[in-house]
């Protein structure tokens, strides 16, 4: 993406970021409800805080290009079960079921976790997107020889040849609406794909009959050889 | 006494609700450093980006008088100020508004402010 137009995009996300705040806290200044208003009041908290991460991912794409996140030893199973918590919520709203499954221990990888949250975080956040309600979306973590891979499957609408073109790539150019996905702009594809390649991961997707697979691999950190020695 | 010095008034409210005692809301740094002269709070919450001179211009304001240098501050903003080290500037808190929530507030409030 061309400065002149990331620029835009952070001043906006500034813009924005002042009103979702002062939303959230107003939902929270709400007492004294029902419980049918304590299930809004949580909703207006939870949509704002959604709203509130998007509009940070945007601004941390500035910071990407000055280079300014540290890469560090990060457990993915613990950044994967932050995300799963912070969007089970929404899952429920939906009516739709997440099913997490981890094929291998809790092991270091390279990564920022910033970044990696945001990664996993998008990746999810479209599985509930176009998951019908009563459905179901399932997020798998498992060793590909010296990588580390979270898969976040879903079954919705199948991703167009175009973009499962750019992800085989390993990043995509800019935001594209993913057709034959309705109502996406293929922000939150185009954010796990450009942070998956500062942090040297491959993104990539699998397309499926009845749905698509995103994926995120990322490099085991030495570290975690010791540490897997140590951990069950 | 409790100063808020914030532009965006719906947040100002919202943070003197969390505030179990009195509160002067100042929607510019100006209006405040004025109210400096005549009451001295016992301490602010201050956001940062204001309109006008910033948090910061209000914040060397502040320690550059005997009297004022000693008043806490709580810095409530959006912005990222994760490892920084503000006391200097008579800072005890930082807030980040996005995450806060009003207990976080009324805790500051109670721990430097008499009821």
């Amino acid at each position: 993406m061309e400065n002149v137009e990331v620029d835009g995009i952070l001043v906006a996300a500034h813009e924005l970021k002042g009103p979702l705040a002062t939303l959230r806290q107003l939902a929270l200044s709400f007492d004294g409800m029902d419980t049918e208003g304590e299930r809004i009041r949580e909703e207006m908290v939870n949509v704002s805080e959604r709203a509130i991460r998007q509009v940070n991912d945007l601004t941390k794409m500035r910071r990407l290009e000055d280079g300014l996140f540290e890469m560090e030893p990060v457990a993915v199973r613990t950044v994967c079960d932050e995300v799963t918590r912070e969007l089970s919520y929404l899952f429920r709203e939906n009516g739709q079921k997440l099913k997490v499954r981890y094929k291998c221990r809790n092991g270091l990888v390279v990564a920022n976790r910033d970044l990696l949250f945001s990664v996993v975080y998008n990746f999810l956040l479209n599985a509930t997107h176009y998951a019908e309600e009563g459905s179901e979306a399932e997020m798998v973590v498992s060793e590909v020889k010296d990588r580390v891979r979270v898969d976040i499957r879903d079954y919705g609408p199948v991703l167009s040849k175009d973009i499962w073109k750019e992800m085989r790539r390993g990043w995509i150019e800019k935001p594209t609406s993913i057709a034959m996905r309705p109502g996406s702009s293929g922000l939150g594809l185009f954010i796990a794909s450009k942070f998956s390649r500062y942090m040297n991961a491959k993104v990539g997707a699998i397309r499926h009959r009845d749905g698509t697979s995103f994926y995120v691999e990322l490099l085991k950190s030495k570290q975690a050889s010791l540490f897997d020695d140590f951990c069950g | 006494m409790i100063f808020v010095v914030d532009d965006d008034k719906v947040m100002a409210k919202c943070i003197a609700r969390a505030i179990p005692s009195d509160v002067r809301i100042f929607g510019n740094a100006i209006d405040a450093m004025e109210a400096l002269s005549e009451e001295l709070p016992e301490m602010i919450f201050l956001d940062i980006m204001l309109s006008g001179p910033d948090g910061f211009t209000f914040l060397n304001e502040m320690i550059s008088y005997p009297d004022t240098m000693k008043i806490p501050i709580v810095i409530i903003s959006s912005l990222d100020f994760s490892g920084q080290d503000l006391s200097e500037y008579g800072v005890v808190g930082i807030l980040d508004k996005s995450k806060m929530v009003p207990e976080d507030i009324e805790r500051y409030a109670e721990k430097y402010a008499r009821h």
